[in-house]
């Protein structure tokens, strides 16, 4: 009994502090158009950079099918840094598992690390494997490229020669697979889901701006902040696991693809369209609108400075993280910090100042 | 905000804090109880508590639920660990193999509810066997297939890989999730702290003269208590104070007591179940039936709603990947649900002896649960709500508040 009373008492506190809070936040009053924004993020920031992948994914097929063919060292460098340039555009296209690439469950094909050698090297030896199955997530994709162009033996010089028509075979298959997976979504967009996108201009629950604000910060929270940097320096294991960094065989990538896709982010937030200065209505101008604060200033200005912060941070430290965590983890874990604390401000303050409420829960089934 | 919400909870805290000190000055002072600051009791010295038989017993089943999802294993390797006989060489651990104890002869065999009622325990034995041929049969094969309604297979549950059914069912958690119930808190519940079996025999006269087991430093219904606290915390990385790392310690029953008790809605009651375990063992020792017998009550009643919150957790996570058409994630909620609701026919209610929910009861959800023609691939959030809904309807929590 005294302990029901406490817990309304309780509530009760929270309450009031609760709705002293929003009463700072603004008007509340919400008369921003969504459709302008979802115009803005499908026509000048998603498809635009889909398409970009997609040039890129191309020049990777066929810088493999030139190197497949004539296997010089000349081919191979062509084909690594054809794959790091998709690999870096990949980069502004993972937040985006919306519409056909939730259904394909894209990102799971095209970037689950770290891969698994064994895996790749038990597909090239028997030429047997369906790379459909979810059991490969971690034998494809650009991890899986990684581990072939850089990883099958430490060979600094005449890597080309370590490559065998095995794998080379995979290479393709791979390639190819996600030449097929990248053709499906950009086609999704370009012929009706766009329209599906920014018709569903509401503010429920299925809502695109909804849904879509749900799976960028899902992205930011789980494979941006965890993926690349949480993981791999410890934070939620018991020791840390440098083997888990992204593009762990060409080992100097990790940084680019973390800064990659933090400017990403930011851009996205921004509402910055693709490959131009250019900006346009986001969740940054959604802010504005609903004069949302932090700390008497603007809550969206407290964002884009954090991500500033972690950018400014990122200097500090090694190009290979991997590198990094095993020589001097706490400057790791202090990049974590910074990223984290934007956890925080998107997922609690900016979603509640747009009464977004986060559908995905932290729990890892089980 | 947050500085006062968090004053707000140290404060709450402290008042929950003073409100169980009271309750703690409560513990029937005129008794006599000396209950101790851990799980530690001792004759002349020598410590009291045993229950290897129980490690043995989780260690074996966690072989087990480990090897259902190595499409290596044959059935007969599997029936092996289950059934396992002193000596044969089912286990990659040893002693594991030395042992003379196994799963299977304690699956569905307490005192209470099967000693005589041999059909229902041999149903149900009979069921866990079936998963494990029906894994072996139906699954083993297509582990290279993607699944689909109405073919066994993979699917994706996020990253992750889950092997099920034509009915999108994962064998290996129902085995696992229904062991839950039927090992563990059937025979703690029902069998080991069961007046039959605490008092059975002379046990009673031989703790109050302190006659001890032959050979033994602990009188018998001493050591029938430690086994059901065996069953809670022997795999424990210390058993004395097991709530240190409550949860951590298998995949069983202290599994989900942690994740229950992490649980904001729940917090506390890992706390509650281990006091009540300790002040039981020290009435015994003080020969205080009727605080032993409460301990008893409170177990019951705390174990119970775990299970039962732990279904209903499971039952609504799998209604939202069904609606948010994630059927890999669904599948896999689901079949932990199943083994939940499975395990509620061993739940004890206290002050009776009966279950929960009866194993007819249980049968009963479990078809609603598989009445679509491809069983999970066909079933609605409106059943899922249901079952939900009539779990907790017996029990004194919400369905909210077991989300």
């Amino acid at each position: 009994m005294i302990k029901k009373v406490l817990f309304l008492f309780v509530a009760v506190l929270a309450i009031s502090c609760g709705s002293d809070d929003s009463g700072s936040d603004g008007n509340g009053a919400d008369t921003f158009d969504r459709k302008v924004m979802l115009e803005n993020w499908a026509d000048n920031i998603i498809i635009p950079s889909y398409e970009d992948f997609q040039t890129k994914m191309n020049d990777l097929n066929s810088k493999t099918e030139v190197f497949v063919a004539d296997g010089s060292a000349e081919n191979l460098e062509n084909l690594r840094t054809s794959w790091l340039n998709a690999y870096k555009a990949w980069q502004h296209v993972s937040m985006y598992e919306i519409g056909k690439s939730e259904e394909l469950t894209f990102r799971n094909f095209m970037n689950i690390y770290p891969t698994s050698s064994t895996k790749i090297e038990q597909f090239v030896a028997s030429g047997n494997y369906n790379l459909q199955l979810p059991s490969t997530f971690d034998a494809q994709g650009f991890p899986a490229l990684d581990y072939l162009l850089y990883g099958i033996s430490d060979a600094a010089v005449s890597y080309e020669t370590v490559i065998t028509d095995a794998h080379k075979d995979y290479l393709t298959a791979v390639v190819s697979r996600m030449k097929t997976l990248t053709d499906e979504v950009v086609a999704d967009w370009e012929t009706g889901f766009r329209e599906a996108f920014v018709g569903n201009s509401g503010s429920t629950a299925s809502s695109s701006v909804n849904v879509m604000v749900n799976k960028y910060v899902f992205y930011y929270e789980k494979f941006l902040r965890a993926g690349k940097i949480g993981i791999p320096v410890g934070v939620f294991s018991s020791s840390a696991l440098p083997e888990k960094v992204e593009g762990y065989y060409s080992a100097t990538n990790s940084k680019v693809l973390f800064e990659e896709a933090l400017t990403a982010v930011q851009n996205f937030f921004n509402g910055k369209h693709y490959g131009s200065n250019t900006t346009g209505e986001s969740l940054k101008s959604y802010l504005v609108d609903l004069n949302a604060k932090k700390d008497g200033a603007g809550l969206d200005a407290a964002i884009n400075s954090q991500w500033e912060s972690a950018r400014t941070f990122s200097q500090s430290v090694d190009a290979n993280f991997a590198n990094q965590i095993e020589s001097d983890k706490n400057k790791m874990l202090g990049l974590y910090d910074e990223v984290q604390k934007a956890v925080i401000l998107l997922k609690v303050e900016m979603m509640s100042a747009m009464s977004i409420s986060v559908d995905y829960s932290d729990a890892d089934g089980d | 905000m947050k500085k006062i919400l968090l004053s707000t909870v140290a404060l709450s805290t402290l008042f929950f804090a003073s409100c169980s000190s009271d309750d703690d000055n409560n513990d029937n002072p005129s008794t006599g109880i000396e209950v101790p600051a851990t799980y530690k009791f001792t004759r002349e010295g020598s410590s009291t508590v045993s229950f290897g038989g129980q490690t043995t017993r989780i260690a074996m089943a966690e072989e087990i639920i480990s090897k259902l999802k190595d499409n290596s294993y044959t059935e007969a390797q599997l029936d092996g660990m289950f059934a396992h006989e002193e000596g044969g060489n089912d286990f990659s651990d040893a002693d594991l193999n030395a042992s003379s104890k196994n799963v299977r002869s304690k699956t569905a065999a307490s005192f209470d509810f099967f000693s005589n009622n041999q059909s229902d325990a041999t149903a149900i034995k009979e069921m866990f066997d079936m998963w494990i041929a029906k894994q072996v049969d139906d699954v083993f094969p297509n582990w290279n297939e993607l699944a689909a309604a109405g073919s066994a297979g993979q699917i994706a549950d996020g990253t992750s890989t889950r092997y099920v059914n034509a009915n999108g069912l994962e064998f290996n958690q129902l085995f696992g999730k229904s062991l839950i119930g039927a090992l563990m808190a059937d025979q703690a519940l029902n069998n080991y702290l069961s007046d039959g079996v605490l008092d059975a025999g002379t046990n009673v006269e031989e703790n109050n003269n302190g006659t001890v087991a032959e050979g033994k430093t602990y009188t018998t219904m001493e050591h029938k208590w430690d086994e059901a606290y065996g069953y809670v915390y022997g795999a424990s990385q210390n058993p004395e104070t097991p709530n240190a790392t409550i949860g951590d310690d298998d995949s069983f029953l202290n599994k989900y007591i942690g994740k229950v008790n992490a649980d904001e809605d729940f917090a506390g009651i890992a706390d509650e179940i281990y006091n009540a375990f300790k002040k039981g063992r020290a009435a015994i020792v003080a020969k205080e039936y009727g605080v032993r017998d409460e301990q008893v009550s409170i177990i019951r009643e705390a174990i119970s709603k775990v299970i039962a919150v732990r279904a209903v957790n499971y039952l609504q996570a799998g209604k939202d990947a069904v609606e948010g058409n994630e059927m890999g994630t669904a599948f896999h909620d689901l079949s932990e649900g199943y083994g939940f609701i499975y395990s509620l026919q061993f739940t004890r209610k206290s002050g009776t002896g009966q279950p929960y929910f009866t194993k007819g009861e249980v049968d009963t959800m479990i078809s609603k649960l598989m009445a679509g023609t491809n069983g999970l691939w066909d079933v609605t959030p409106a059943t899922l709500d249901e079952l939900s809904n009539e779990i907790a309807a017996k029990f004194n929590f919400t369905v909210d508040q077991a989300k």
